[in-house]
């Protein structure tokens, strides 16, 4: 049996009396890869705001590797081992490829052990495998703002990694993606399974099937199923809650 | 006490006619600037002027000083602003440019100087314009002294902020000035013309700060650098209030205008403003986006 | 580091500069004009302190005239307690000329008690407290003011606004304290910095090079400092905040250290300035000069350390050389408007932007190709 990763205990939110997320539980595994569904405003990313601390939850707890990280300040929570991916790539624009990568190294954070030039041999290393991992060999001296859509969520996700992040968070890492960007993506969501705990929100199925080992699906801010695949294209209330949309596709 | 909260209320009048204007580019064009003023400064000017050419007292030289602001400011939209939408720092930057190139063309009267040609009312020199008699003369009325000229501040500034108010909310062009304050792009694309309606917007809001010349040279000496110390005052009543809210500007006008009034009479102007500022930067950092900010996504 | 064009090009741009004011008085000898170049010099220092806060961290301060003020009063302080001025007035030990001006009839003439206080002048009797002070109070008061700020997350514009509403709370504080501070009149008739028995006289080839080398000292230690880690991670949080806290880096902490060196730089400037010009005033602490030093920056470059303090040097170069011309010497401020206004419309990124732009064309295409990081070696 493997131990917990992230503990999501009775999490909940509301803005001005709306539920957005509502008593939410569920217990992620290290090294699982964990696929979140749902409808449109099931209350996926709120989860997400809420695990990595930019919304405040009003309810619940958030464990990581039972030490609780619910509503600590977002750069303790990145300490603690969460990395955020998030819809709509979050990269620093006016900078380079490369250099984005080094800010992501980020084993020290304090402003004054950071006073050195260059970086540690670990960490060189580490950008290195991320590189051929995320083939990004060719545009590191460009600025990130002009790199394509696709090289841009690479980026990101690279940058998760050199982060070394325990958990990583991904928003919908194949949205506006053409079919051979997912299929590069998938490839390198695979890579990380094992290593790292995955919790990954998308809508594309057809990536879902490729990627997914267990899902949870969400309605209403709250917890609907959870399950392999099969349970979950069987499932009686997921089929009720999706039948608005035409089932899953 | 009463005197106190009347020095007080015509202080905020005229802080609330300058920050009315800067509400209205800041807030609908997301321009900080810096030359607003200089506006107020060639609203003053117009005054001395329309006084010693045309003989016209003050009440002929309102509307026209906010011709002379309005067609000034015009000019600034259209030759410098129009330029560096969404870049806000910038603005702030460039018409500090304008600012100091309108205070000196006022210094050497448009360069004429250089001629040896001089225009009387103009130059580095101060300059004072008359207040109508009647307006000067204070008269008692239910046992309080009413001064006659701040009476005639408060209440222009009402009316101003009434028409204000009643353009932005009660006819089209306002409702496409508020369109363009929540997304340009979207009011672009509802057939909007954004840079019309900036441009006229821009101008009204200079012109109101020309009519605040007009009243401020009432009581203050009229010189080029009149203007440079209000633009900060005006500014700031703008950004506590809440950027593109009328009522928080005109509540942060009078909140910011009785501290300075009351603090004032109890030590000096000096220690006034400073207290001032610092209530200032304490509720900026309470709350940054204004007492009474416009709700906006 | 990877060699590039443009790493050339930078190394040369610095090293001619510092070359270039450390040779000037071999060139130049009329002390009247070394000691204006040392002031516009010290000017410079400022254009490298806006840089770093702006074109490097993305905070504009508009109130950075209160560090320079702080620190220029700091020394002055010091510097006037040494003048003949505070010497002469009949007591044991200095007490400044306009203190007695305004003491109450019957105080005694001694700095414990002649105003209300004055005893904070005490410390400052030893050149060393105030020299230190200069230093100090800016950077501490910087802390102190950019705790909140960035702890708040207060953002763009309205830092603008707190620090400019600052330098201005702080003018008029100095000026009511008229007693202690001589008001609007500021600190003048100072005495020289004596450092080992050396008088800096300001018109002295010596006090040139101490601006000099305490520019070069201070272009190249900030340098240093962005090419560092931390460096890096400063300029991460000006593009992307949020993607900085997300992979674990304590924003405000960054913001608050970065900030706090841009005011120590602007005080040290002070400190020289008062050396140089041999007086402090509240005008220091004036919204305009604030303003001009940001639009020194803007027409040198933002983003540059070095075109920053190139730019704050040529402007007021140029504007003193003009205002001794007979025909330009009103006309020259309207020019000067007006030259901000174009570098604004067309030339955002200054005249280092320019200079970059015109590397990049002069040595185009020149395909040195990604070098692999394992070539990248800590240099220490």
């Amino acid at each position: 049996m493997r131990k917990p990763a992230l503990t999501i205990d009775g999490l909940g939110v509301s803005f001005g009396g709306f539920k957005a997320v509502d008593g939410f539980t569920t217990v992620v595994n290290d090294g699982e890869l964990r696929v979140v569904l749902g409808p449109n405003g099931a209350g996926k990313t709120t989860m997400m705001d809420l695990i990595s601390g930019k919304t405040a939850a009003t309810e619940g707890k958030v464990y990581l590797y039972g030490q609780e990280i619910t509503n600590k300040p977002e750069h303790e929570i990145a300490r603690a081992g969460i990395g955020r991916k998030f819809q709509i790539p979050s990269i620093f624009r006016d900078l380079r490829v490369r250099e984005n990568l080094e800010v992501a190294a980020a084993r020290e954070t304090s402003v004054f052990r950071n006073l050195r030039l260059g970086l540690r041999k670990e960490e060189r290393d580490r950008i290195e495998e991320v590189i051929d991992l995320t083939r990004l060999g060719d545009v590191l001296d460009t600025r990130a703002g002009d790199l394509s859509h696709g090289q841009m969520q690479w980026l990101e996700l690279g940058m998760l990694i050199v982060q070394d992040a325990r958990v990583i968070l991904l928003d919908e890492p194949t949205a506006g993606m053409t079919q051979a960007e997912t299929l590069k993506t998938s490839r390198i969501i695979n890579e990380l399974k094992g290593k790292h705990t995955l919790i990954v929100v998308e809508h594309d199925m057809a990536f879902v099937r490729e990627i997914a080992e267990r899902i949870t699906v969400m309605h209403m801010g709250k917890l609907l199923a959870e399950g392999s695949i099969a349970q979950i294209e069987a499932d009686a209330a997921v089929r009720e809650a999706y039948l608005g949309s035409g089932g899953i596709h | 006490m009463s005197e106190i909260l009347f020095i007080g209320l015509s202080l905020s009048s005229i802080l609330l006619l300058i920050a009315l204007g800067l509400s209205i580019t800041y807030g609908a064009m997301g321009v900080i600037n810096m030359a607003h003023g200089e506006l107020v400064m060639i609203g003053a000017y117009t005054a001395v002027l329309a006084g010693i050419y045309l003989g016209l007292n003050l009440f002929f030289a309102l509307p026209l000083a906010f011709l002379m602001a309005g067609v000034v400011g015009l000019l600034i939209e259209r030759l410098v602003i129009r330029r560096l939408y969404g870049r806000i720092i910038d603005t702030l930057l460039a018409t500090w440019g304008v600012a100091i190139l309108l205070q000196q063309a006022i210094r050497l009267e448009f360069g004429l100087t250089f001629f040896g040609i001089h225009i009387e009312g103009l130059g580095p020199g101060l300059q004072n314009m008359a207040v109508p008699g009647f307006l000067t003369q204070p008269f008692d009325l239910w046992g309080l002294t009413i001064q006659p000229y701040r009476s005639f501040i408060i209440v222009l500034t009402l009316i101003l902020t009434g028409v204000t108010w009643f353009l932005m909310y009660r006819t089209s062009i306002g409702m496409q000035v508020r369109a363009i304050m929540r997304n340009p792009q979207m009011a672009a694309a509802c057939g909007i013309d954004v840079r019309r309606v900036s441009m006229l917007t821009f101008a009204y809001g200079s012109g109101l700060a020309g009519v605040a010349g007009v009243l401020l040279a009432g009581f203050k000496t009229v010189q080029p650098d009149m203007g440079a110390s209000v633009v900060v005052d005006g500014f700031l009543v703008v950004v506590v209030g809440g950027v593109g809210s009328l009522f928080g500007t005109l509540a942060s006008a009078g909140i910011l205008g009785q501290i300075n009034g009351s603090i004032a009479v109890l030590t000096n102007d000096i220690l006034a403003r400073a207290v001032v500022f610092g209530v200032v930067i304490l509720l900026i950092l309470w709350k940054p986006r204004g007492l009474f900010s416009m709700r906006s996504r | 580091m990877t060699i590039t064009t443009r790493g050339i090009a930078e190394s040369l741009a610095y090293g001619g500069f510092i070359a270039a004011i450390l040779l000037l008085p071999l060139v130049m000898d009329d002390v009247f004009w070394l000691n204006r170049i040392a002031k516009y010099l010290v000017f410079g220092m400022l254009g490298v302190a806006i840089a770093l806060s702006w074109g490097y961290a993305g905070v504009l301060n508009l109130g950075q005239g209160l560090f320079f003020g702080l620190g220029a009063y700091m020394v002055a302080m010091s510097l006037k307690l040494q003048s003949y001025t505070s010497l002469q007035q009949g007591s044991d030990t200095p007490v400044p000329d306009f203190m007695l001006w305004n003491a109450e009839p019957g105080a005694p003439t001694d700095l414990c008690c002649i105003n209300q206080g004055s005893f904070l002048w005490i410390p400052f009797q030893a050149q060393w407290f105030g020299i230190v002070m200069a230093l100090i109070v800016p950077t501490l008061i910087a802390l102190a003011l950019a705790w909140p700020i960035f702890r708040l997350r207060v953002s763009g514009v309205y830092v603008a606004i707190i620090t400019l509403a600052m330098v201005l709370l702080v003018r008029l504080l100095i000026i009511d304290a008229q007693p202690i501070t001589n008001g609007f009149n500021g600190l003048t008739d100072l005495g020289w910095l004596t450092i080992g028995g050396f008088e800096f006289d300001p018109y002295l080839v010596e006090t040139y090079y101490l601006v000099a080398v305490s520019l070069a000292i201070a272009l190249l230690a900030t340098r240093w400092l962005v090419s560092t880690k931390a460096g890096l991670i400063l300029q991460s949080t000006r593009d992307d905040a949020n993607r900085a806290r997300y992979l674990g880096y304590n924003v405000a902490a960054y913001q608050v250290f970065f900030f706090a060196v841009s005011a120590g730089i602007a005080g040290f400037a002070g400190l020289l300035y008062v050396i140089a010009a041999e007086f402090a005033s509240p005008s220091f602490m004036d919204l305009a000069f604030s303003i001009s030093m940001v639009v020194w920056a803007a027409v040198g470059g933002r983003g540059s350390l070095l075109g920053a303090c190139i730019g704050a040097i040529l402007i007021n170069t140029i504007e003193a050389t003009a205002s001794e011309t007979e025909v330009l010497q009103e006309a020259w401020k309207a020019i000067i408007g007006l030259v901000f206004v174009l570098v604004v419309l067309f030339m955002p990124r200054g005249l280092a932007g320019v200079a970059l732009d015109a590397v990049a064309w002069i040595a185009p295409k020149r395909k040195l190709g990604p070098a692999p990081l394992a070539q990248q070696e800590p240099a220490e």
